[in-house]
Formats: C-alpha cells, sequence, structure tokens
C-alpha cells in the first residue's frame, strides 16, 4: 500500500534497523523504540488491524483516526494486553513472543487505557502505588516515585483524596499518573485528553513534551489540535490501515487551502488525507 | 498539572500501601473474611440448636447453604477492576490467584467446619468441608466461564436443584450426582468434591477470570 507521507519525514526502512535498531533522523541517530510488522488483528470477522506497517522512536506520536479505525486496537497490542492475530511487534529491542522479554518490556511500559477502572476504596497514592507495585517498583523507590507521579499530574493535594471522590477529568490526571509511576521508555495513552479542561489540556501536552525528550509517547486522540500542539508526529489510521504518516505541519499544510468553517487547517489536513487513503483504496478495489 | 516546576517529595509513609496490602484491598478481601465468618456464626448458632444438634439430617440445609455462601463471597472477591492494567503486570498472575484460592477456600472450610461440631460421621465437619472445597471449584470454574461477579450462579443452582431434589432416593443415593448431600465418610462424594476444586482452582489460576466491562 502506498503511503502518503510527508516530506522531510525520516526514512525509517526496517532493513536499516538491525537489533535494537537506529535510523537516521534529520541530522542524527535515535532508537527506533518501536517497530510492528505485518500486524494484523481481528476480532471474530472484522479486522481491526490490516498489516501494519509502523515504527516509533523517542518523541511524542500522535495517533488520530476515526472511531474503529484500529488506534485502540493497535494501542492495546503494544501495551501486551492483546494478542495479534498475525505478524510481529518488536519494543525496546526486545521480541514480544517469549514471556522473559515480555516481563522486561512491561517494566519499562507505560499504560493508560481508555476505561482504566478503579478500585472504590482506594486513594489516589492507593491506587498508583498499586499500578508501582505491579510494575515491580521497589518498595525503598516506590513511594517517592508515586509521590512524584502524582505532583506531576497536578493532584498532590489530593493524593490522599478517594477516588471516587474525583472528578472526571481529575480521575483521568490519576490515569495518566498510574502510567508514569515507573519513569516509562514507552508509554501508550489511550484518549488521555478525554474529560480534561482546556487549562489540563494545556498543561498535559506540555507534560506530554517533557516525557517525550526522554520517552517514546505514543497519544491515540480524537483531538487534532492535541497533536498539532504537542506531538512530534502524526500517525493517521483508518479502517485498519496507515492512512498517512507526516509531522503536525505537514499535515496542517494538506489543508491549507481551506476554508476556517471548515475547521483549522490540521483538522482539513486531517480530512483531506482521510479522503485521500479511501479514494486510492476504492481505485485499488475498482481495479 | 504543574509540569515545568519540578517538583520536590518527601518519602511517604510506607502506610497501607505494602504490596500485599494493596492486593487484598483491591480483591475486597478484608470483606470476603467478614462475610465468612458471619457465614461461619450463623452456621453455629443454627447448628447449635437442639433439634439440629440432636437430629443429623436437620443439619442438610445447613452443609449446603453455608458453603453456597462462602463460595460466593470467594467468587465475587475473584473481580478486578483495573484488567487492562493488571493485564500489563511485570509478575505472571497465576500463583497469586492461586493463592488467593486456596487461602481463602481454607479459611472457609476451617471457620465452617468448627461451626458445626460432632456428629462426623453424617452431617458434620467432614462434610461441610467436602461441600465447601466443591463449592469453591464450581465457583472458579465458573468466575472463568462467566465472570467473577455471576460466578455465584452455577452454584446455586446446582445446590439448589440437588437439595431439592434430594427427597428422590433416585438422587439423594446418587454418589456423583448429589456428592454435597453424602455423609461425610463416603469416598465417591469427597473424590468428586475434591475434584472439583482441583479442577476448578487450577483452571482459574492458569486462565483467570473472564474479563468483565465495556471490553469484555
Amino acid at each position: 500500500m502506498n503511503i502518503p507521507r510527508a516530506t522531510g519525514m525520516p526514512a525509517m526502512s526496517g532493513d536499516d534497523l538491525p537489533g535494537t535498531a537506529t535510523a537516521m533522523d534529520g541530522g542524527g541517530l535515535r532508537t527506533t523504540a518501536i517497530r510492528v510488522s505485518g500486524l494484523t488483528v481481528r476480532h471474530r470477522r472484522t479486522t481491526a488491524l490490516d498489516a501494519v506497517d509502523l515504527d516509533f522512536g523517542p518523541g511524542v506520536h500522535g495517533l488520530l483516526g476515526p472511531n474503529g479505525a484500529g488506534k485502540t486496537s493497535l494501542i492495546r497490542v503494544l501495551a501486551t494486553v492483546a494478542k495479534p492475530t498475525a505478524g510481529q511487534v518488536e519494543m525496546l529491542g526486545s521480541d514480544l513472543h517469549g514471556h522473559r522479554e515480555r516481563s522486561a518490556v512491561r517494566r519499562e511500559l507505560g499504560y493508560l487505557p481508555q476505561d482504566f477502572g478503579y478500585y472504590p476504596g482506594f486513594t489516589v497514592r492507593e491506587f498508583v502505588a498499586y499500578v508501582g507495585w505491579l510494575k515491580e517498583l521497589s518498595a525503598a523507590s516506590a513511594p517517592a516515585a508515586v509521590e512524584r507521579a502524582v505532583a506531576r499530574v497536578g493532584l498532590a493535594d489530593r493524593i490522599d483524596a478517594k477516588v471516587k471522590t474525583l472528578s472526571g477529568g481529575m480521575i483521568r490526571r490519576v490515569g495518566i499518573a498510574q502510567a508514569i509511576v515507573n519513569d516509562p521508555r514507552v508509554l501508550l495513552l489511550d484518549e488521555p485528553t478525554a474529560g480534561l479542561d482546556p487549562e489540563q489540556r494545556v498543561e498535559f501536552r506540555a507534560l506530554l513534551r517533557e516525557l517525550g525528550s526522554t520517552s517514546t509517547v505514543l497519544v491515540s486522540t480524537h483531538l487534532v489540535e492535541d497533536v498539532a500542539a504537542a506531538c512530534t508526529d502524526v500517525t493517521l489510521i483508518e479502517a485498519g490501515q496507515v492512512a498517512y504518516r507526516g509531522t503536525p505541519r505537514s499535515l496542517a499544510a494538506l489543508g491549507a487551502n481551506g476554508h476556517e468553517s471548515d475547521g483549522n487547517a490540521t483538522e482539513r489536513g486531517y480530512t483531506a488525507a482521510l479522503r485521500a487513503h479511501r479514494a486510492a483504496r476504492a481505485a485499488g478495489a475498482g481495479r | 498539572m504543574n509540569v515545568i516546576r519540578r517538583v520536590t517529595v518527601n518519602a511517604a509513609p510506607g502506610r497501607g500501601l505494602t504490596p500485599f496490602a494493596l492486593y487484598a484491598r483491591s480483591r475486597g478481601i478484608p470483606a470476603t473474611v467478614a462475610a465468612l465468618v458471619c457465614a461461619a456464626l450463623l452456621t453455629l448458632w443454627v447448628a447449635g440448636r437442639p433439634d439440629a444438634y440432636l437430629d443429623p439430617y436437620r443439619r442438610m440445609p445447613l452443609i449446603s447453604l453455608a458453603p453456597l455462601l462462602t463460595s460466593s463471597a470467594i467468587g465475587v472477591s475473584l473481580h478486578t477492576y483495573t484488567r487492562d492494567l493488571d493485564d500489563t503486570a511485570v509478575r505472571p498472575w497465576w500463583p497469586r490467584r492461586l493463592a488467593h484460592l486456596l487461602v481463602l477456600a481454607a479459611l472457609a472450610a476451617a471457620l465452617s467446619a468448627l461451626a458445626v461440631p460432632g456428629l462426623s460421621q453424617e452431617f458434620g465437619a467432614a462434610a461441610m468441608v467436602r461441600n465447601t472445597l466443591g463449592a469453591v471449584g464450581i465457583t472458579a470454574a465458573a468466575a472463568v466461564l462467566l465472570g467473577a461477579r455471576l460466578s455465584w450462579m452455577p452454584t446455586t443452582l446446582y445446590f439448589s436443584a440437588v437439595y431439592l431434589s434430594g427427597a428422590s432416593s433416585r438422587v439423594s443415593n446418587a454418589t456423583v450426582l448429589a456428592w454435597s448431600l453424602q455423609p461425610g465418610p463416603q469416598r465417591g462424594a469427597w473424590a468428586v468434591g475434591l475434584g472439583l476444586f482441583v479442577l476448578g482452582t487450577a483452571l482459574c489460576a492458569a486462565r483467570g477470570v473472564r474479563p468483565e466491562g465495556p471490553r469484555a
């Protein structure tokens, strides 16, 4: 499949990436933390992901797409929660098939599911500590790591409040805190800004940029403006396939000529990329 | 969210944050243990009434009802609110699930057995232990198939059906089918009860309970 790729995007070729993999990114080397090839996920008769090839290095990567495009399926496979039907998944240089490799990757992984659930009787501190325990933080470092994670999402003053007493936006921030409690090298966030107010979203984007300076952060979202403001690059998924890869700027350039009543340039670019992909698929199917 | 400002934190006190305490509270173990104790006290009170003490056959409802209550409490304790997060745990879950079931089943069996003193040849401690273990086995298997919140249902259906059919000699004499109605020392009934416990516990430890919620 011919994936539209913006000019100036890192030309990451799987053939160039041995072992833990490095690739040229502009002028320097960067590590490829996540690489999937031929990734296929099927739920009964529905194909959620169709032989997808992707790779991600350090930075904040936006994952855009309409409902049911396959974003959550991709995140769940990368989080080691769901198993792919076919294909290879390599993370931090390890293939996820082996139990030992999977455990090692999980130690370095942060994950915010769309619906993460929480224990009604737990305080924020206890909930984040519980996830720290799942990640095998040492007993000596866990308490400080919990406080640091909670403070980073701005809930230090509510750390001993019961999670069930918090507002929806605060609960979402608790979810982000649990995802970063182990200072993950790979952070997977599924709709992290759902329920956050505009000010919290601005602050969250700053947190994303900070995290992306050292980690590989993959953010699945419907909110194009989050991608434009916080992501280093963007991947557009449609009907289980990669429809577009580029930077937020290149995506905005696709929509540079539209009218403002059709949304901002990034939203128009998103729509244009989707329609171009659909047209290419229809043309391919018609042949 | 204060992002730019570096946050200074003090090491938090470890109160209630030990892994064991967090796991126990996440699964509602304190409430489960309280339910087991209440069931045992209720059983003790009913079993101590003169009619039940003198006539062993009056204990038959008890050795069906008490295991039903305790196994239901244990089944519900297998529920997790954070299945997706739990699935990203570094360590495999099966040893924890196995320990969870073994410890609670042992506690339930011990408490229930103490609640029906005497009459060991009929419907005393032995029958109670056997029924408790068998009921836990069915409930654990049901949690794998139906989810923890509905895991009590098959056990309730089975125990109720067998108990209500107990008046029929064809049913009450069927050791395998009506194992829960047999007197304590009945070997065949023990084999069935223990077999169910081993199978159900092993299945639940290996597979985990069925996911519930939006992604079930």
